[in-house]
């Protein structure tokens, strides 16, 4: 045990040597790390806005059942009853004609060609109407197509595939911001890859004298690549901190603007990095330590028998 | 302590190295190793430190069959080998007594230990008052002495010269195997591969002659033939 802490302990001194007698290879390497670090928690911070967005967006979403002019009101309590029991629905609100037409006219209120219209329409044009919230936005298609089911005289319509629509166009944004994050991220990890198996490979061919030696006074295998197994972890350790500095940096002046963005709804960039610290950043680093070594290793067992 | 049962080395099958050689090698025997340039010297050098692999044949090494060793086990041989060159391959960012340091380093022995050994044997080989001085600032001889004393640090039962005079001038040459024939008086076992003529008719010891690859004279008390 000794022995091995021994080796060790000058494997890791023997790493830090390395390290700084090749400092531009060091320098790039670490650099080439922080891009792919960026890229992967810059997906991840775009990962998480969206799903705030749209989240934000599926709530604000909710479906309109129009109902004839007609219809009788206890009639009209009787169907939010039964919508009201269907296990997608939240809430379900009734909504009178007048109330709509309220509605109408504060929302257009700065349309003054619309509210002359309707001054010239001697009866109310719009329909009372029952407003259904969802429970799950994801369960959107079953609640519609049980509303679909529904057979009532007094409903004048149910078209919602605007409502499809909009939400399919969201999961595929959604889907886009991810696919393309992804292949940004594969991008710069075969970029460090490839750094890495070079500046190992550089390295030892400026220690070929030094490797060769170790070699004649019976080194083993394990102490001749372990240097650079160490390195790699090391360049990942660097480039890892460097990166949560920037990045919360970088989140710090980004919180205002989403602030303005999410107003009224309880959405911080800074906390959701802060929560997941490490399990982000924490992989992150075990990610990035595991991709150097292998890199390091396959280097180091082409070339080091010199 | 060296013995070799037909040995052979191709490195393909129209160039031959090593052709059929057998040899004994007891312990405490001071042999030299003599041949023209190219004539195999060096490939049975690094037959025996376990840098090439044999065609053919047997070699054993302190009573350990070395024939089909393991690329894990060569460094423990190593250990049990001191090997010294004609380039001295010493690290030149680093003092003699660093040198000898990093050979007991990389094997991962104690600190203490090292602090202990390496200046003993930097004092065999005479060189205490110059251990803190870098390679370049030297003489060949002293760098091959310097080379001699980290081969052994870990008092190695066998010494493998490799024309360990091959870049010094003659006053330098016999210091260097006025020190052989010292560690040889301990009783290292010491092989002297050389072409040099004098070195070997002065040393009136065991000579094997080779000539294109084969063993053309292994005499008791030798002279250099060819």
């Amino acid at each position: 045990m000794a022995h091995f802490l021994l080796s060790l302990g000058r494997v890791i001194k023997f790493s830090f040597q390395d390290v700084l007698r090749n400092i531009w290879l060091s320098l790039i390497t670490i650099m080439i790390l922080i891009l792919t670090l960026s890229s992967v928690n810059l997906l991840l911070a775009v990962r998480a806005i969206s799903g705030a967005a749209i989240g934000t967006v599926k709530e604000k979403v909710d479906i309109n059942l129009y109902l004839r002019t007609t219809a009788e009101h206890d009639k009209i309590m009787a169907l939010k009853a039964q919508i009201s029991s269907l296990s997608d629905v939240k809430e379900v609100r009734y909504v009178s004609q007048d109330e709509a037409l309220s509605v109408f006219r504060q929302e257009h209120v700065n349309d003054p060609q619309i509210i002359e219209a309707l001054k010239e329409l001697d009866k109310n044009p719009l329909t009372p109407s029952l407003v259904i919230k969802p429970k799950n936005s994801d369960n959107f298609n079953d609640l519609i197509n049980e509303l679909n089911k529904l057979e009532s005289p007094i409903i004048e319509s149910r078209n919602f595939e605007d409502h499809r629509l909009m939400l399919s166009k969201i999961n595929a944004i959604t889907k886009r911001v991810s696919d393309t994050g992804f292949v940004v991220s594969l991008v710069f990890m075969s970029i460090t890859l490839l750094v890495i198996y070079n500046t190992v490979r550089v390295g030892i061919y400026t220690h070929r004298n030094e490797i060769a030696i170790m070699r004649l006074v019976g080194a083993s295998n394990r102490f001749i690549k372990g240097p650079f197994l160490v390195s790699g972890v090391i360049y990942s350790l660097i480039s890892m901190l460097v990166v949560i500095f920037g990045f919360f940096l970088f989140l710090n002046l980004l919180q205002p603007y989403l602030e303005t963005f999410f107003t009224g709804y309880n959405f911080n960039i800074i906390s959701y990095f802060t929560t997941n610290f490490w399990p982000i950043f924490g992989l992150e680093f075990l990610a990035a330590s595991v991709v150097n070594m292998l890199a390091s290793l396959v280097a180091a067992s082409k070339y080091s028998h010199v | 302590m060296i013995k070799l049962k037909n040995v052979s080395k191709f490195y393909d099958p129209n160039v031959v190295a090593i052709d059929d050689i057998s040899f004994h090698i007891k312990p405490g025997e001071f042999v030299s190793l003599v041949g023209q340039s190219g004539t195999g010297k060096t490939t049975l050098v690094k037959l025996l430190i376990g840098e090439e692999r044999i065609s053919r044949g047997e070699i054993f090494v302190g009573g350990w069959n070395i024939t089909k060793i393991g690329q894990s086990d060569i460094p423990y041989l190593r250990r049990q080998i001191g090997v010294i060159f004609q380039d001295f391959k010493l690290l030149p960012k680093k003092t003699l007594l660093e040198n000898v340091e990093f050979a007991l380093q990389v094997c991962g022995k104690p600190m203490a230990k090292i602090k202990k050994i390496a200046p003993q044997v930097i004092k065999i080989v005479g060189l205490e008052n110059k251990m803190h001085r870098y390679p370049h600032e030297v003489s060949g001889g002293e760098k091959q002495r310097t080379a001699i004393a980290r081969s052994l640090v870990y008092q190695p039962k066998i010494l493998l010269a490799d024309e360990p005079t091959g870049n010094l001038d003659s006053i330098n040459a016999k210091e260097i195997i006025d020190l052989l024939l010292k560690i040889n008086s301990f009783g290292t076992t010491v092989v002297l591969v050389t072409h040099n003529r004098d070195i070997v008719n002065k040393l009136r010891r065991r000579v094997l002659t080779l000539h294109e690859g084969r063993l053309v004279s292994d005499q008791a008390v030798g002279k250099y033939i060819i």
